[in-house]
């Protein structure tokens, strides 16, 4: 009840709330990346660009949330050059987390800057006709809603709306923070205290630091704004869900005792079981993305340190991508996610590569300490590690003093509440200010068009390095009357392999086939071509005729068949992500 | 796949007349029940019985077949449960036909008997596998518990290509032996129908290759190796479910017999109780232990690169409470850490051994139910039952819902007599009743023939044992633990002690047909072959005359462990008048049941919620303790105190109230006479 009032109120304060973005966009395409699009408008954009480019995409609902909302899958392909399915597929998921919400923005940003591109810039048109985009700009449509909608923190909304008794008293979801200011944001809320642990920033009232030991102390905080609604002597403890949709699916999966947020059981979101089924339809995902905020991090797996490491070749493929994805967005780091960042069960991004064979990345989008505010002397310091490194809630004092310059003088106030006096009907006379919901993960919007871009060129530099493959015969030479050697050839010029050695140890599914039919001939013997010059081939001893293979990045495998008879001989290779390719050749 | 369909329809429509006269008067256990007629039969009685039974349909097999479950009990319609549920599956890996007989037999005794669904709901699922159940229906007769999603276990460029075929139209697919080169297997002297693998290191050299009864479909040069069916459902539950097996399925629950399931009990969270009817027997033995790679939470290591970042010894390790305590100052204000979030911070991973605690009421029931079989003559030795299988139903119970799982089967091989063995001094049994001192004081001689009794692994020596005892490496505990956990050797002969039970079994009961004589066959590819060996599921299914006897006797047993579910009751209540309209009250919760509530493993996953004790009362005004009081855990036969002190100035009725989800509530009132 309380809730829905509120958000009554915040819709009318809105358009008065000297926080609220700028009046909303017309939305046309090309797209415009000055501004975060709710979910209404995110669907606005994806039939824009279908409108605008209807022969190459395709936009579908591929199920719903909890709260019953549309989830939209946007399929690019240029069907000219080829079938979905015949082409490596490239996904991109975002906003998987309700509060991550720039991650949609550069989906959207690929998708507008690829279209746009095409035909006009022949790298872009290259990429197009090489590969199929699967997009699921939103995943948690419920929570980017809830997001705009709702009073919230910037980390707040990144949940599941599955009911869930948090503070296990039976009664679901009835303590959510309360917008108390009625400003739409979930701020901190503070009280005067001689024996709190904190005092004012001397360098700006606005903040506080931890006293030192001896000091008076000045302030006690209260956590996030809020009531204890339900009465039981803690505030805010029961707020929606919480089901972490990026701990819900169904690869090393834990039960929630092992692992915060799990759910009850694999896939019990609905939306994320779609998404699930979804993706199963496409045997040809070759490389995934799966956009999130924040830290400026591209991870890789495996996620925890008891599922060992990748296997050397992949890593190989994994180092070539990451390195160059540091190098498109400086500052952002390529690691390991179980090692560098923190152990987690059932993501989306291992279920992606350990159950569907794809090379996956997490990218962490934005980092707070982009905001930066420092003269050429201040600069020329810091990097000399003279810094007030007292550490709270992983920001140091210092970098705090520069993030609300940067919000005085960059953004005019607008990423923090000054802080405020409020009767709280526990507390009593107390104070409520701080960061505000758009700030902290989420760069300010003049920042969001470099961040959108310099990531989408992440992706498609890797999207560049799916398998090309070409089928050469290298060479027909007859042996003796009817009998012929036939040497092949595949070669693929790009960086990724047509299979991950993950996917070929854990027998994910079939290799690529080559396979050498004709009619009037037959082929008696058929094997790898491990020299040519001394005419090492390891024979196939059954069906010699289908030979099963992989084509590693930036290699080549061949082969030798011995046919006999005269006629045509038709040599095909099929591959999940590289497609088809045949040759035939005349044996007379 | 066609044929397979159409005996399918044939049984369906024979079924249904057959369904209302056996829901009606009863079904008789003269013959199994395919799975089309189990449905049928579902379908019949919650027609008949539609007052206290309903149908849930839970989902469709990748074969086409039902998955149906019936509810028996008094909420049937009712949105909100207020009494706790028993949830029942039977045939789960669907290769034990007996257990959906005796989930058959259950429903008919819940029928029978009003008392025993007043107080609580059953929720009854007679083939959890139907694809894989078929299989016994079927023609050729071939044990597979996979379903009929198309899997290429080849990995070649076909699916489901490469299956067994009847060579010798006997309606069974058996065994091929072959005589080759490379042969492994020979014929146990003796019993010439059993095979043994070779022993080189005795001198013997193998004789033949042996191979499921088929033809190279796909000429891969490989036998049989892509059969229809996908996934095994009995092995496709979260708890250590193992990815990239040849049939558990690519993910936990990614079969819809299994995920339907998951979520029906996840969100009927008044179940609280589990068995799994099959080929396991948790109610006998209890489970097992040991296994490897529990964090026990009274010595957790802290890894270096965390240790670091807090300033911790991470040479030493540390319990939960005192791990909690150190990282409490490093989270936000206002959140408290839990047990979870530690867990789940420092990885520490999935609980995968049975808590000390339930393993109290495993281990007595098991001796209970041992003397209720011997009252009711079913004690007679038969071969073990199979042990829990990592991702099944029955551990996905006990680990992830919190409630007692228990299992049972009903029928394994009567064990052959032996006639000549004695029992040796020292078994597995006894040696875990005694302690390190005891067993070393036995001395070498008698430890050392206690080794060779136990044919413990080459080159263990008494004195190693002893050393390893005093050293604290070993334990007799964990001895027997691992001793008990090994596979059974083989006996002198070298027979596997199964078949070896079969075969006996066969020509005692079953006139020999349980065991196929060895007859000559010309193979297109093998050649000359002999196609013969044990029987599908003669070694698992009694002939049907013994089922009456078996199904009457140790059925029951499941209504004398629910009988014994925990049940929360309010016992006591007391208010002091501490004047000025103040007044003490307290009330005593008991857990009137046997089995605790919750598990301790319901508390540690805390899956299974606190009771919830709440007072209310008109004017009321609470001064101490909490309007909602939560109690974690009672044991069975325990109490626990709530106590407040509260406010009224007008004499008024307090009420109080204890809730739970899967172990009934209860109220009480307590008059009060105000501030005069």
């Amino acid at each position: 009840m309380k809730r829905v009032l509120l958000s009554a109120i915040f819709a009318v304060l809105l358009s008065l709330s000297p926080l609220a973005q700028a009046t909303a966009p017309e939305i046309t395409v090309p797209l415009r990346f000055d501004y975060y699009y709710t979910y209404d408008m995110v669907i606005e954009a994806l039939n824009a660009l279908h409108q605008a480019y209807p022969e190459m995409t395709r936009v579908e609902v591929i199920g719903q949330s909890e709260e019953g909302r549309d989830l939209y899958a946007f399929t690019l392909n240029n069907p000219k050059t080829g079938a979905e399915l015949e082409k490596p597929g490239v996904w991109i998921d975002a906003n998987i987390h309700g509060n991550e919400l720039q991650a949609t923005e550069v989906a959207l940003y690929l998708l507008d800057y690829l279209l746009g591109k095409y035909g006009k810039n022949d790298e872009v048109t290259q990429l197009i006709d090489k590969n199929c985009f699967y997009v699921i700009p939103i995943v948690n449509v419920d929570g980017r809603f809830h997001f705009f909608s709702d009073a919230n923190t910037s980390s707040s909304n990144r949940g599941l709306r599955r009911p869930k008794d948090d503070d296990r008293d039976g009664l679901y979801d009835e303590d959510f923070p309360d917008d108390l200011d009625g400003d739409g944001n979930i701020c901190q809320m503070r009280k005067k205290d001689p024996f709190g642990e904190y005092k004012t920033d001397p360098a700006d009232p606005r903040l506080m630091v931890r006293i030192k030991p001896g000091e008076q102390g000045e302030w006690t905080l209260l956590g996030r704004e809020g009531l204890d609604n339900d009465g039981d002597g803690r505030v805010n403890e029961d707020a929606e869900g919480y089901v972490d949709p990026n701990r819900n699916w169904g690869y090393d999966w834990m039960p929630e005792y092992v692992q915060s947020g799990a759910g009850d059981y694999p896939f019990s979101g609905t939306g994320i079981k779609a998404i699930a089924q979804f993706a199963r339809k496409r045997p040809n995902l070759t490389l995934a993305w799966t956009l999130h905020n924040s830290g400026g991090m591209f991870l890789r797996g495996p996620s925890q340190k008891g599922q060992g490491e990748f296997p050397r070749e992949d890593i190989a493929v994994y180092d070539y991508l990451g390195q160059q994805a540091e190098r498109i967005t400086p500052g952002y780091r390529y690691m390991i996610s179980w090692k560098d960042l923190y152990s987690t069960y059932g993501d989306s991004l291992e279920w992606m590569v350990n159950c569907n064979g794809a090379f996956g990345f997490v990218a962490e989008l934005f980092q707070s300490s982009s905001e930066t505010f420092k003269s050429r002397e201040e600069e020329e310091r810091s990097g000399a590690g003279d810094s007030d490194g007292d550490m709270d809630f992983g920001e140091s004092n210092d970098m705090a003093r520069e993030r609300i310059q940067f919000n005085d003088h960059l953004v005019q106030g607008e990423l923090y509440k000054p802080w405020a006096p409020y009767n709280h009907p526990t507390y009593g006379e107390i104070e409520i200010g701080g960061w505000v919901k758009f700030s902290s993960r989420l760069p300010a919007p003049f920042m969001l068009r470099d961040l959108v871009h310099r990531n989408a060129m992440a992706i498609i530099f890797s999207a560049k390095q799916t398998p090309e493959v070409e089928l050469e015969v290298i060479e027909v030479k007859e042996l003796s009357e009817n009998l012929f050697r036939v040497r092949t050839r595949l070669h693929n010029s790009k960086a990724l392999p047509t299979m991950s050695r993950l996917s070929q140890n854990r027998k994910l599914y079939p290799k690529d086939f080559l396979k050498a039919t004709g009619s009037g001939v037959q082929v008696v013997a058929g094997g790898l071509l491990n020299d040519a010059f001394r005419d090492n081939v390891t024979y196939k001893e059954h069906r010699p005729e289908l030979q099963f293979t992989v084509v590693p990045g930036f290699g080549k495998v061949e082969h030798q068949f011995l046919v006999s008879g005269t006629g045509e001989l038709n040599i095909e290779y099929t591959s999940r992500w590289a497609g088809t390719r045949t040759q035939t050749v005349k044996l007379e | 796949m066609k044929k397979r369909t159409r005996i399918a329809l044939f049984i369906t429509l024979l079924a249904t007349p057959f369904s209302l006269v056996a829901a009606q008067d009863g079904i008789s256990f003269d013959r199994y029940h395919s799975p089309e007629e189990v449905v049928a039969y579902l379908e019949g009685i919650s027609q008949v019985h539609s007052g206290f039974t309903r149908l849930h349909r839970l989902s469709s097999s990748p074969g086409g077949r039902e998955v149906a479950m019936l509810e028996l009990g008094p909420e049937i319609t009712a949105e909100d449960r207020s009494v706790p549920a028993v949830f029942v599956a039977a045939n789960m890996e669907g290769t034990i036909p007996i257990s959906t007989e005796a989930a058959l037999q259950l429903i008919q005794e819940i029928i029978a008997k009003p008392e025993i669904r007043q107080d609580k709901t059953w929720y009854v699922l007679p083939s959890g596998n139907p694809d894989a159940a078929a299989a016994f229906f079927s023609q050729p007769l071939r044990v597979d518990s996979r379903n009929g999603r198309p899997h290429n276990d080849d990995l070649d460029d076909q699916t489901d290509e490469d299956g067994f075929e009847d060579l010798n139209d006997d309606g069974i697919i058996s065994s091929m032996r072959v005589r080759d080169p490379e042969g492994e297997w020979i014929p146990i002297e003796g019993q010439d129908r059993l095979m043994k693998r070779a022993d080189s290191f005795k001198g013997e050299k193998g004789i033949y290759k042996l191979y499921a009864e088929g033809i190279d479909n796909d000429e891969d040069g490989e036998y049989n190796e892509d059969p229809p069916g996908g996934v095994n459902i009995g092995i496709n539950f979260p708890h250590l479910f193992k990815a990239h097996t040849a049939t558990g399925g690519p993910w936990a629950g990614s079969e819809d017999e299994s995920y339907n399931l998951i979520r029906f009990i996840m969100e009927h969270r008044e179940i609280g109780l589990v068995f799994t009817l099959g080929d396991t027997n948790s109610c006998l033995v209890p489970p097992k232990g040991g296994r490897r790679g529990e964090a026990d939470l009274d010595k957790i290591r802290i890894p270096e690169r965390i240790g670091e970042r807090f300033g911790v010894d991470t040479s030493r390790t540390y319990s939960m409470d005192e791990i909690i305590e150190l990282m409490q100052p490093y989270v936000p204000a206002g959140m408290q850490l839990t047990e979870s979030m530690v867990a789940s911070f420092l990885g520490l991973g999935a609980v995968v051994n049975p808590l000390p605690d339930d393993l109290n009421f495993y281990k007595e029931l098991s001796e209970q139910y041992k003397e209720y079989l011997k009252e009711k003559g079913l004690d007679k030795k038969r071969l073990e039952s199979a042990d829990a299988r990592d991702g099944s139903f029955e551990l996905w119970a006990y680990y992830h819902l919190g409630v007692p799982s228990f299992s049972l089967d009903f029928w394994t091989l009567p064990e052959p007599e032996s006639g000549k063995k004695e029992e040796p001094e020292i078994t597995p049994e006894k040696l875990e009743q005694m302690t390190n001192e005891e067993f070393i004081a036995l001395g070498e001689e008698k430890i050392d023939t206690f080794l060779k009794s136990v044919k413990a692994p080459g080159g263990f020596t008494a004195k190693q044992v002893i050393g390893a005892l005093e050293g604290g490496m070993m334990t007799t505990k964990r001895m027997a633990e691992m001793l008990k956990n090994r596979p059974k050797p083989p006996d002198e002969e070298g027979a596997d002690p199964r078949e070896k039970a079969l075969l006996a079994f066969s020509d005692s009961t079953l006139d020999g047909t349980g065991f196929l004589p060895w007859t000559p066959f010309q193979h297109p590819t093998l050649g000359e072959v002999e196609i013969g060996g044990a029987r599908p599921f003669a070694e698992t299914t009694p002939p049907p005359a013994m089922l009456n006897s078996l199904l009457e006797g140790q059925v029951p047993w499941i209504f004398e462990i629910a009988g014994k579910m925990a049940r929360i009751k309010i016992g006591k209540t007391q208010a002091e008048s501490l004047g000025a309209g103040l007044y003490r009250i307290r009330a005593w919760i008991e857990n009137t049941g046997y089995l605790p509530y919750p598990t301790a493993m319901g508390t540690r996953n805390e899956r299974i919620m606190p009771v919830v004790v709440s007072i209310s009362g008109e004017g009321m005004e609470v001064i101490e303790g909490k309007q909602r009081s939560l109690i974690n855990s009672i044991k069975g036969n325990g109490t626990t105190q709530v106590k407040w002190i509260i406010r009224v100035n007008d004499p008024t009725n307090v009420e109080i109230k204890a809730r739970t989800e899967t172990s009934w509530s209860d109220q009480a009132v307590v008059e009060l006479g105000g501030a005069q």
